[in-house]
């Protein structure tokens, strides 16, 4: 068995439903988020839009943080998901540094790493993922990657030549898909970063804590 | 921070995750800094003791002494900068082979064992043999204790700026400026004329070799990744641009001249000079290399 996620980015609305599920299902600290939607406007007025794209753990193949935890907190379930043991995790940061999608934190409260985990837990009780559970629009799509019906299996046949993976080119071989996505969405140098561009301009952020 | 946006798309990200921050700052550096004195004492010890046997036998035992101090420094400040220091040996009860860090923090332990080992022959033995005898063995484990640091780097795949190869030459040559400016210090003026000149031209050498491999960075980095070359921005303009260069001039530069100029002159007074300006300059310069990757957005 090989899980993974793909998103729809045509039918992604940006409501951030999945970001509110994850933070309740695993009480993920103010401040810091194990799934995110990233909003970028494109175009000029009048012809402008806005894409979004929501962002977690690749849940890699070849998983740089996996490679670089001293303390093997990071490892591989049997079903192919990244896990991590924050009773293990020594707080190095280690996998901060290693994960080029920008998908691991140090968690405030518990001053060790925490990542997305495709809610593992939900999983082992064959739940979904709440993050799928929560998307009205079904814009989430989890499953077998090894099971050629499965719904993600059939995703990926059907938008063949549209499916796509953040930074190919890392070699990490992720597990998470997105159809639809372009360079715009998904490459983080493509779109202008500018201080006085954010939607919320004052936002408060809890300190790392520890040492830092 | 844009590098591909183009005015059709005029594409602007209006919401996002802030950056985490500076993960791994001066306390790494600091670690960074520390091992290459800790490392590199001992790589100029063995070069002294091997060339010039009966010049030097009294650097044995500050020698050691400096190493032992230096390499708890960098024990400490990686310690330290775990967000959960108490839980550090999980590291030798968990141990993960293909992490830099486990290995290196193996390696680094044997070292501190030979090092004790060289205390004890040296100063309540008082057996020089065994003390050389042990210091062969800790020079041979500690060219792999220069180099993890640099695995560890080339692991962080997030920062396409460190790569084996150069980061590997580079660590190498810190401990080798780093060692030669320490014990220039450490000589006073006990040593003869010609070690003086050894360690200058070591001194100068490292500075010059490290000094190409950053421009060779500064100028080429940007055509291997777009990812370096954003970072190199930071350093090419941008918010980090003075601290780069500080670091440069006093790592590399003022050792360069100031090393020809001690041996035209025969001034071991400024010879002193450039080891505390490469000293203070090796700090710098690894802070701005360890930082910049990090300001960089990785979504």
């Amino acid at each position: 068995m090989q899980l993974g996620f793909l998103v729809d980015l045509h039918l992604c609305m940006g409501c951030k439903g999945c970001e509110i599920a994850c933070k309740v299902e695993n009480e993920v600290p103010l401040s810091t988020w194990r799934l995110r939607v990233k909003y970028v406007d494109v175009g000029s007025f009048p012809e402008t839009r806005r894409t979004f794209t929501p962002l977690r753990c690749n849940h890699c193949a070849n998983a740089p943080c996996e490679r670089i935890c001293p303390v093997s907190a990071l490892h591989y379930l049997e079903n192919g998901i990244v896990n991590i043991d924050k009773d293990r995790c020594i707080g190095c940061a280690g996998c901060v540094m290693a994960c080029p999608y920008g998908a691991i934190y140090i968690d405030p409260q518990t001053q060790t790493a925490d990542k997305c985990t495709y809610c593992a837990h939900r999983i082992a009780s064959s739940m979904m993922p709440s993050c799928v559970v929560a998307c009205p629009v079904e814009a989430n799509i989890f499953g077998d990657l090894d099971d050629p019906l499965s719904n993600i299996s059939k995703y990926i046949q059907q938008h063949q030549g549209n499916v796509q993976v953040r930074k190919p080119e890392k070699g990490t071989d992720p597990h998470h898909f997105y159809v639809g996505g372009g360079n715009v969405q998904l490459n983080p140098l493509a779109s202008f970063r500018g201080e006085g561009h954010n939607l919320f301009n004052k936002l408060t952020h809890l300190p790392l804590g520890g040492h830092h | 921070m844009v590098h591909e946006a183009i005015a059709a798309t005029n594409a602007i990200v209006v919401l996002d995750v802030p950056l985490p921050g500076i993960v791994w700052g001066w306390i790494i550096t600091m670690n960074m800094w520390a091992k290459s004195i800790g490392t590199g004492i001992i790589f100029l010890g063995f070069f002294l003791l091997k060339k010039y046997p009966n010049e030097t036998g009294f650097i044995r035992l500050p020698v050691v002494a400096i190493s032992i101090v230096f390499i708890h420094l960098f024990l400490f400040f990686t310690v330290i900068d775990l967000h959960q220091m108490f839980r550090f040996w999980h590291i030798f009860f968990y141990p993960h082979l293909t992490s830099a860090i486990t290995i290196g923090a193996w390696m680094a332990t044997g070292f501190v064992g030979l090092l004790f080992a060289m205390a004890y022959a040296i100063y309540l033995k008082k057996d020089e043999a065994m003390y050389d005898k042990f210091l062969g063995w800790t020079v041979l484990l500690g060219i792999p204790v220069t180099l993890y640091t640099a695995g560890l780097m080339a692991e962080s795949t997030a920062r396409e700026l460190w790569q084996m190869p150069t980061e590997s030459a580079q660590m190498i040559l810190a401990a080798l400026l780093a060692g030669s400016a320490t014990m220039i210090l450490l000589g006073g003026n006990k040593f003869s004329d010609s070690i003086k000149k050894d360690l200058g031209i070591i001194l100068g050498l490292s500075a010059f070799s490290a000094f190409i491999l950053y421009m060779a960075e500064y100028i080429f980095g940007g055509m291997k990744a777009e990812e370096v070359a954003a970072t190199l921005e930071f350093i090419k303009g941008g918010e980090y641009t003075a601290m780069f260069w500080i670091g440069q001039i006093m790592a590399f530069i003022v050792p360069m001249v100031l090393v020809c100029l001690s041996i035209k002159k025969e001034s071991y007074y400024l010879l002193k000079i450039a080891a505390v300006s490469a000293l203070v300059g090796l700090w710098v310069a690894k802070h701005v290399w360890l930082v910049i990757p990090q300001l960089l957005n990785m979504s």
